[in-house]
């Protein structure tokens, strides 16, 4: 699995257009006859410069999908890259200015320090870095953000929409490789949410951002390019240019699929309700589900930027 | 509720125990103190009652001293037949003993101990009451024959057939060591030297026929009190000093208590210092705990349980942690206890550990102070805990205190403090000692009370300077750390304020002992002439001998005398005051520089002449040419005339209105007086530094005479003040250790609280050894605050006792920066000893936990 896996750093070095790739990427909690496999062997390529949402119902393992291509987690097998460094393996120091100098983070809540004030906060990675930020840049993130008039405010003074602000401001504001949401409008009203998810699209349309989202809104996962289905820690389901409909069909099926197909049975691909059960799904969702650990940069599975944002024709039933 | 009480005792014990420590400490100190008195005083009494004959007939000494005059008093040893015919008496015996008499070696060295217990030589008489037996050799007998006792023996490897030199008033005389006396009883740390009967008289009173006591022993059946009265009878009132078995080892048991009870008290300090520390650091435990379960205590009151429930609930909790604290601290007193008595050995006082007294006041104490201190500390939370209000169960709300104002604080804060400050003005400006001493105890008592309330006032402020540089000098960690410091100004003063208390004491200590040790140093400048001083340690007089052959020493000039007695005056406004007089030879004014505002040294030491301080005789209407009766010891009795006034600035310490007399008045009515002093100048021609080795080398044999010059002179006082800022220092060691307990305790909670924040700052970056800074550098920031708090408080005390001692005497003001300056430093060392552990815990936790915590 791992040979396989490094047979494709060549050609992923080549392949510019990948953010991050995890392969074979395997997560499990507890050890023996009562583990829980969290992720299952997932093979995923995040493409730069879009936004990616990842859903699924609860427990399916998308949390710690991000947590692990972040680097936050660590994982029990597989491999995750970041651009062109592998991140497993990595050790802790390593992993935290890595966190700190090409990832950009957003969380539900608590996302800001609550004894710093907005511009503190944005800069606090590089400030930790002891980098300079790039103030023409800065600026043109507050601006677009229009957080302009809140940056002497602390926290506590602002709404919940102008923190989540704050906090993609401090995820733009290094200018990431990749910036992870995790569940960013969860906490917010409708207006205060789509105004965020408005600026994620907008990082990623002007400024040039790749975007990771996890959410369970199909509202939120909307505003994406691809959505990732995660279900029982594989990727089941993908679907370009989503609309809010298309993805509560799809996540409707989940449940069904979990009515009907309770246990898990051997499937193939992951593209029917059957998918959730699957044991091989791997990042196949066109029913051509590659062996773990195979070539997912042919088009069949992740998200790789040849597709055109055209043809994304998921296996919407 | 009980049950719920139990359970969250249990559930916090980690942060309680932290508590449960500083109770341990107060009560250990308490418990420790008592016991350990009760045990020296109960063997002492033992002792005393032990050896004390029936009736003892002494010499009538009405005036006591602290600056013995060398003197013997003696009683006709021909009492001792006399009394043998009064009916009851069964036995007298004369005794002759001497507590002034040095005793060296072969080699010139000191037999007696360093300790300051006496070397006691005297006659070798043994009776049943006798604390020692002879174990090897035999008894006494003719001129060079005497006994040691056994543990001097043993701890300067001396045995029989080694010589000693006696250096008694008379004169020194040698004698050979022909046994060894072992005590049978406890040894009190004191060299005894025995000689036969009539060898002390002669060689240590002066002639036969004198005795220091008669020992009478009673008949069978003849109870003390009655002999006594028959004693008297024959004796006629006056003359003597008739004493019970009882009334003998009373005031024995009384000239030691002095030295016990100083024991006790350092002791008590320490007990005190523990408890005032501890009463914050329970506080702000209980405190920190009911914010932590504001939630938790919402729900049991939205569940029904009333306010007074949830109060005793918590109460309930305090009073367990007092119990469990007390009887630990109890525990570890009695270890302290025979941790002293340990002590007490190496000091050559031997007590035996398994004789140790444990009275039913210690455990009472130990139970009262614990459970007393933790009950008082817990009731202040135990009241915000029951205000609790159920709704706190449903709300997201913030940690409770954190936002309520503080504008109680500053109005109540502000009329202390102010009332304070006022009465540390005025002790400042009272000119009687009384009053400004009491002034000066309410302004400390008060100004304290106030900065502990308005402690969280000045939060923001204070640290605002002091954490001003940290962010320029540590970036986003060191700004994030000032900013969490100020987060909870409650709770960062409470904490500060444990550090506060300690410091406060310290630095008030420290500027007092330094402003004594430039007074001093100023008082020495001004006043000593002389070349050289020699003195025995502690004011010991010594033998006319040294004073001889160092006037027989080649290049010595002039030699002026000083004597020390204790005196009863009669002034003119009818008050009796008894103090201490000094006596000099004529020409003073060669070795001193004395400052008079009326007469000079010739009118003062003349025959038949006083002097006094302006002052004091301002205060008793004594003039110039006033006649003062004066009461000398042994009842003699004469009258004085006023022939100078001195003005010295308060006439030194210790010895109230400085009285100064000729050299003449004191021979005359002290008879056989000793020199306490002797003031040297070099002879014309020699210089000083050649003189000082021919001073050492004839004081060779008499090692207790120290040669001083005037730099030597002011490292002795600086030394003798330096015993008094170890105990400071011991105070601050104790008071840092509580509180660092009370920090570390904080500095976990906060970092439980913000486990979220943690993990927000460590998956965006922050590194491990850089939270830890951060809690460090917080850490660091509340203890300098509760530092620099603290010893501005201590220094505005120090100059106020600095104002109050100035009426006494104590002149010049000194602030000593190089300690204040030491402990800032040594405070955010302790800061960052305190952070260790939070910051170890934070930074182990698990990034994702954190995030998820709730």
């Amino acid at each position: 699995m791992s040979t396989a896996a490094a047979e494709q750093i060549p050609g992923r070095a080549e392949g510019d257009g990948i953010a991050a790739r995890a392969r074979g990427l395997t997560k499990a909690y507890g050890s023996g006859e009562t583990a829980v496999l969290a992720l299952d062997s997932v093979d995923v390529d995040i493409a730069r410069g879009r936004f990616t949402a990842v859903m699924g119902p609860s427990g399916s393992g998308k949390s710690t999908l991000m947590h692990c291509l972040a680097g936050l987690d660590t994982v029990s097998a597989g491999q995750v890259w970041l651009g062109d460094t592998e991140i497993t393996g990595l050790k802790d120091r390593e992993l935290t200015r890595l966190r700190r100098d090409r990832i950009g983070f957003m969380f539900q809540s608590f996302n800001l320090i609550p004894t710093l004030n907005a511009a503190e906060n944005i800069t606090l990675p590089m400030d930790i870095a002891g980098q300079k930020p790039d103030q023409k840049w800065l600026d043109q993130v507050i601006d677009t953000l229009g957080l302009r008039e809140r940056l002497k405010h602390r926290p506590a003074q602002l709404s919940g929409g102008q923190q989540q602000r704050v906090a993609c401001a401090r995820a733009l504001a290094s200018r990431p490789e990749l910036i992870f949401a995790d569940e960013p409008t969860g906490n917010l009203d409708s207006r205060a949410g789509l105004e965020v998810l408005g600026f994620l699209r907008e990082a990623v349309d002007e400024l040039g951002q790749t975007v990771v989202m996890v959410t369970h809104d199909p509202g939120a996962a909307a505003h994406s390019d691809l959505v990732l289905f995660l279900a029982d820690g594989r990727i089941v389901d993908e679907m370009e240019r989503p609309s809010a409909e298309a993805v509560l069909e799809r996540m409707k099926r989940f449940d069904t699929a979990r009515v009907t197909f309770d246990g898990g049975r051997e499937a193939s691909g992951g593209a029917g309700p059957e998918g959730a059960g699957g044991s091989t799904a791997g990042a196949g969702t066109d029913g051509t589900a590659p062996p773990v650990g195979g070539p997912a940069h042919d088009g069949s599975g992740g998200t790789a930027p040849e597709h055109a944002p055209g043809d994304a024709t998921p296996d919407k039933d | 509720m009980l049950k719920a009480t139990l359970r969250s005792f249990l559930a916090h014990k980690g942060r309680l125990l932290l508590s449960a420590l500083a109770i341990v400490l107060s009560v250990a100190f308490v418990a420790g103190s008592l016991i350990f008195s009760d045990t020296v005083t109960r063997t002492f009494d033992r002792l005393f009652a032990s050896t004390a004959a029936d009736v003892t007939v002494e010499p009538k000494n009405d005036l006591k001293s602290q600056l013995p005059t060398g003197a013997t008093e003696t009683v006709p040893a021909s009492l001792a037949d006399r009394l043998a015919k009064v009916e009851g008496v069964a036995a007298t015996h004369v005794d002759a003993s001497v507590e002034n008499a040095p005793v060296v070696d072969s080699a010139n060295k000191s037999v007696g101990p360093t300790t300051g217990a006496p070397t006691i030589v005297t006659n070798w008489e043994l009776t049943e009451r006798s604390p020692v037996k002879l174990t090897s050799g035999h008894e006494p007998h003719g001129a060079d024959e005497a006994l040691l006792d056994a543990d001097t023996a043993d701890k300067k490897h001396l045995g029989v057939g080694d010589t000693l030199t006696v250096q008694a008033q008379p004169g020194s005389f040698r004698v050979r060591i022909v046994g060894i006396a072992t005590f049978t009883t406890t040894n009190p740390g004191a060299a005894l030297i025995f000689l036969d009967t009539p060898t002390a008289q002669t060689k240590l009173l002066g002639r036969p026929g004198l005795a220091t006591s008669i020992s009478v022993d009673a008949a069978k059946g003849v109870d003390d009190a009655r002999l006594k009265q028959r004693v008297q009878a024959e004796l006629g009132s006056g003359a003597y000093e008739v004493k019970t078995a009882e009334e003998q080892a009373k005031s024995s048991a009384e000239s030691l208590g002095g030295f016990l009870d100083v024991i006790k008290y350092v002791m008590l300090g320490f007990a005190g210092i523990a408890v005032l520390v501890g009463i914050f650091l329970i506080v702000n435990t209980f405190s920190m705990l009911i914010a932590q379960r504001t939630r938790e205590l919402g729900l049991l009151r939205a569940l029904g349980a009333d306010r007074r429930q949830v109060r005793r609930s918590v109460l309930t909790e305090a009073l367990l942690l007092g119990l469990v604290g007390s009887t630990l601290g109890l525990a570890a007193g009695i270890g302290l206890a025979v941790g002293l008595i340990k002590l007490m050995t190496a000091f050559g006082m031997n007590l035996k550990s398994t004789e140790m007294v444990i009275g039913w006041p210690t455990p009472v104490a130990a139970y009262v102070v614990g459970v007393g201190v933790t009950y008082v500390a817990a009731y202040l939370p135990a009241r915000r805990a029951a205000a609790v209000s159920p709704m706190a169960a449903l709300s997201d709300a913030e940690v409770a205190g954190v936002g309520r104002p503080l504008r109680v604080r500053a109005v109540v804060g502000g009329v202390v403090g102010a009332a304070g400050a006022a009465a540390l003005a005025g002790c400042a400006a009272a000119t009687k000692t009384s009053t400004a001493a009491s002034l000066l105890g309410l302004g400390v008592v008060l100004t304290l009370i106030a900065t502990v309330i308005a402690g969280p006032l000045l939060v923001r402020p204070v640290i605002r300077v002091l954490g001003g540089a940290f962010p320029a000098l540590f970036g986003p960690v060191g700004r994030m750390s000032q900013r969490n410091a100020l987060r909870n100004p409650r709770r960062t003063g409470a904490t500060a304020a444990a550090l506060m208390v300690g410091l406060a004491l310290v630095g008030g200590m420290s500027v007092a002992s330094a402003s004594m040790s430039k007074s001093f140093d100023q008082q020495i400048d001004k006043t000593l002439g002389a070349d050289f001083v020699l003195q025995n340690a502690n004011f010991v007089p010594f033998s006319h001998e040294v004073t001889d052959k160092i006037r027989a020493t080649e290049g010595v000039g002039l030699v002026v005398r000083q004597r020390f007695t204790p005196v009863a005056i009669k002034l003119p406004d009818g008050k009796r005051v008894e103090t201490t007089a000094a006596a000099y030879d004529p020409r003073l004014d060669d070795v001193a520089h004395i400052t008079y505002a009326a007469g000079g040294t010739a009118a003062a030491l003349g025959e038949g002449g006083i002097a006094m301080d302006v002052n004091f005789a301002k205060d008793h209407d004594v003039r110039i040419g006033s006649t003062i009766p004066v009461e000398f010891p042994a009842g003699r009795r004469t009258e004085l005339t006023v022939g100078a006034l001195t003005d010295q600035g308060g006439g030194g310490f210790g010895t109230q209105g400085g009285l100064v007399f000729g050299f003449g008045t004191i021979e005359k009515y002290v008879p056989g007086g000793q020199d306490s002093a002797l003031y040297v100048n070099a002879a014309p021609g020699t210089s000083p530094e050649k003189l000082r080795p021919r001073l050492e080398k004839t004081l060779e044999p008499y090692p207790q005479v120290q040669v001083r010059d005037q730099a030597d002179y002011k490292k002795l006082v600086h030394d003798q003040i330096a015993v008094l800022l170890y105990l400071v220092y011991a105070l601050l060691g104790l008071a840092i250790v509580i509180a660092v307990l009370g920090v570390v305790n904080t500095l976990a909670l906060s970092v439980v609280e913000r486990t979220r924040e943690i993990g927000l700052l460590r998956a965006i970056g922050l590194g491990r050894r850089q939270l830890r800074r951060m809690i460090r550098l917080e850490s660091v920031v509340i203890a300098v605050f509760g530092a620099v708090l603290g010893l501005a408080l201590g220094v505005v005390w120090g100059v106020c006792v600095q104002q109050v001692l100035a009426l006494q005497g104590m002149k010049a003001l000194a602030i000593p920066w190089t300690t204040i300056v030491a402990v800032v430093i040594g405070s955010a060392v302790v800061g960052i000893v305190a952070a260790l552990l939070p910051a170890l815990r934070a930074s182990r936790m698990n990034v994702l936990t954190a995030i998820a915590h709730e």
